[in-house]
């Protein structure tokens, strides 16, 4: 017995030295030679690398992304006359896993753009990364401001925390005419962090009153009961409530305060904008008020539409926001490369830099000094059970 | 003899050395990554060695003293401008705002405040056993997750950590590592090693032979965070970011993984467990892509390697439910032993 487990393991170590050393020697070769000897194959094809969380707790989120992505290279599978050719790798919804993939793509697929991911802190991880190779990145649902903060290479297609908490500041100030406000915030999740922080700053400034916000009551992700907040809320009885939170934590908030008698209006952002807020929340969160970026009832753009029509064709329903994100995050980088003239990933870059008016399916783009998108906000309002078409608003 | 042996030690320990210098040189940042990525989970794997290996108390609170060590060696080695780009919600405690130390300090800063708080939350719970200890340690890593998540002027909540400046090489990660390595050993080798493994056989048989059980479990404790601490701090300064939900029980999991894979109590189990678990979950990447047989291409499909390697997994807990190395070790005689064999063979 003693035997067989020594020569396991002495050919387990032996592989493992294997691997390890003929890894790279494979790698020199197939990554350097053909370059030096016939330059143009470098330039036959594009390299969209793409991270995603396909497994693990996110994978939901990952695989509808992952759609919009597919469906756009169906749709445009070619840039300059070459073909797209599409890696993608499993982040697992895991932070070093997600830092793994992107040097992957980086450093082996030698990928022209990286597109991802699902989740802020798996594109936060991949950050540093791709500005050390000099590659650009675009964002497709990541909303978290550090994401681009600082970072030269990582771009984003969603509207960031900022600009939505201020458009629902504007809301609650101008058209509910309300003076003092509660907010309710989930704690763990750094979406609705940053989607308070701005929207209080914002009402602040409007009512000049720092008492204007009455008071920020937290929860944490996964929590069922929320009386004891939703008690002392009734006791200063606001104007409005802004509560930003994924979708079944709120519509059980919404859903508990209306039992308990709580009349003020909710506000929230797009993370309610799923089937299951309106099941969980039935008839209570008739009457919230949130903002959101696309509408597939009403596109926005021309591209909506061949994007909309393109997915109802291919999947039979309507699409999720997310996936026509991610549909812009591919579309978009065909649109640098094409100004760009080149497939050089810093002249991507650059030209990426510059985006002003782009029309995505999920609004028009225009990238700011961070790299952030600013886009139309569109505020949606629940209605008979059903999402209905508000408004829409631009950015200053 | 034992001068002999020791200098045989000694010149394993330089070729390995002189190996990962090559490897540095040579390999690309990815594989690098993965090397440095194996070091860390050779720290981490030990660290919970000493817990459920050497003393055989079950703890799976191994992610929360890796978030306090990674917490801890982040915000001592980040600039004063660093820290304010990070904490845009909620402005940073003014007594860490211009704190900054170096790495190496930092690091060992991690390391002993996981100690601490390690020894602090061990003290009142260890006269729990089995079960009820691993319910009651995974409990308080998940306090200290919710504990981070809600102190933003501290740690920023939520909206994590980035920017790091990415210390970590294979210098360190693998420096540490073989220093974790032979400080196990020689820990091992100790009264108090000895004493712990007392414990893990029985604990009545123990206590009866004078061996002060709550001192030992908490020395095990203590080294164990000590450790766990110090991988959280290598593994954040690799990342260039952390935040409160990197550190979720799975990755105790993960660490768990490694020490059962590699037979629990064992050390060089554990260090080969942790390389071979990290450079397969990379190297089996390539089922999730196409995969070009030559004679036929398979479309990959995404999450066919987590499937694979649990099935790997599964294969090696069956047949060999001990770990690879159950409680052996690869020792100088053992190995000597085993190529004597061979040669005795050959004759």
């Amino acid at each position: 017995m003693k035997k067989v487990t020594f020569l396991l393991v002495l050919v387990l170590i032996l592989s493992l030295a294997l691997t390890a050393c003929s890894a790279p020697a494979a790698e020199a070769p197939a990554g350097e030679e053909p370059a030096a000897e016939e330059p143009a194959a470098e330039t036959e094809e594009v390299v969209f690398g793409v991270f995603e969380p396909l497994t693990g707790a996110y994978a939901a989120g990952g695989a509808m992304e992952l759609e919009g992505i597919e469906l756009a290279q169906e749709l445009y599978p070619e840039v300059l006359g070459m073909p797209i050719r599409v890696v993608v790798v499993d982040n697992k919804s895991d932070k070093v896993e997600s830092a793994n993939a992107a040097t992957k793509l980086v450093d082996q697929e030698k990928v022209n753009v990286v597109l991802g991911s699902w989740g802020s802190s798996f594109s936060m991880a991949a950050g540093p990364i791709v500005e050390e190779a000099g590659v650009p990145a675009i964002g497709t649902s990541c909303t978290n401001p550090l994401v681009t903060l600082g970072n030269d290479y990582y771009f984003r297609v969603t509207f960031i925390d900022s600009f939505q908490g201020v458009v629902m500041a504007n809301y609650a100030y101008d058209v509910l005419g309300a003076e003092k406000v509660v907010i309710v915030q989930d704690i763990s999740n750094d979406y609705a962090v940053g989607l308070a922080k701005f929207f209080k700053d914002e009402f602040v400034r409007l009512t000049g009153d720092e008492e204007s916000i009455m008071s920020i009551a937290n929860y944490n992700t996964g929590d069922q009961d929320f009386s004891a907040q939703l008690t002392n809320i009734k006791a200063m009885n606001p104007d409005a409530i802004f509560a930003p939170g994924g979708y079944s934590e709120t519509a059980m908030l919404v859903k508990q305060a209306k039992e308990l008698g709580l009349e003020a209006p909710f506000l929230g952002g797009d993370a309610w904008e799923a089937a299951e807020f309106l099941e969980i929340g039935g008839d209570a969160v008739n009457g919230v008020v949130f903002s959101t970026f696309f509408d597939a009832a009403a596109p926005l753009t021309p591209e909506s539409e061949i994007f909309i029509n393109a997915y109802r064709e291919k999947y039979g329903e309507d699409p999720a926001s997310v996936t026509a994100l991610a549909y812009d995050a591919y579309i978009l980088a065909i649109d640098a490369i094409e100004r760009a003239g080149s497939t050089d990933p810093e002249a991507i870059r650059d030209a990426l830099a510059e985006t002003v008016g782009f029309d995505g399916a999920a609004g028009v783009v225009t990238l700011d000094a961070n790299g952030d998108a600013i886009k139309n906000a569109v505020i949606k309002t629940v209605e008979n059970g059903e999402f209905t078409y508000l408004t829409t608003i631009s950015p200053k | 003899m034992i001068d002999k042996k020791n200098l045989i030690r000694f010149g394993l320990i330089l070729i390995l050395i002189l190996i990962l210098t090559i490897l540095n040189t040579t390999m690309g940042k990815y594989e690098i990554r993965v090397l440095n990525l194996a070091g860390i989970y050779i720290i981490l794997g030990l660290s919970l060695n000493v817990i459920n290996g050497f003393t055989g108390l079950f703890s799976l609170g191994h992610a929360g003293f890796m978030a306090i060590g990674a917490y801890t060696s982040s915000l001592l080695t980040m600039s004063a401008l660093q820290k304010e780009s990070n904490f845009f919600a909620e402005p940073i405690v003014p007594w860490l705002a211009n704190v900054q130390i170096g790495f190496l300090p930092a690091l060992l800063m991690g390391g002993i405040i996981a100690a601490i708080l390690g020894a602090l939350i061990a003290a009142p719970i260890l006269k729990l056993t089995d079960d009820y200890l691993a319910i009651a340690t995974l409990g308080f890593s998940e306090i200290i997750r919710v504990i981070f998540t809600n102190t933003q002027s501290l740690t920023n909540g939520a909206l994590g950590i980035k920017g790091l400046t990415r210390f970590t090489t294979i210098h360190y990660t693998w420096g540490i590592a073989i220093l974790t390595v032979l400080f196990m050993f020689s820990l091992r080798r100790s009264s108090y090693g000895k004493a712990l493994m007392a414990i893990r056989e029985d604990q009545t048989a123990a206590e009866a032979m004078g061996i002060d059980l709550f001192k030992h479990k908490l020395l095990a404790f203590t080294i164990g965070s000590f450790f766990a601490g110090i991988g959280g701090g290598l593994l954040a300064h690799l990342m260039g970011t952390i935040d409160p939900l990197m550190f979720r029980f799975l990755l105790t999991f993960n660490v768990l993984l490694i020490v059962v894979l590699g037979g629990i109590g064992s050390i060089t189990g554990t260090a080969i467990s942790a390389v071979v678990v990290t450079v397969m979950l990379e190297w089996l990447r390539f089922l999730d892509g196409v995969i070009d047989l030559g004679f036929m291409t398979i479309q990959g499909i995404p999450g066919l390697r987590m499937v694979l390697f649990s099935l790997l997994l599964m294969m090696v807990i069956i047949f060999k439910q001990k770990g690879l190395m159950g409680r052996d070790e690869i020792t100088l005689d053992s190995l000597g032993g085993f190529l004597g064999r061979f040669k005795k063979k050959e004759a």
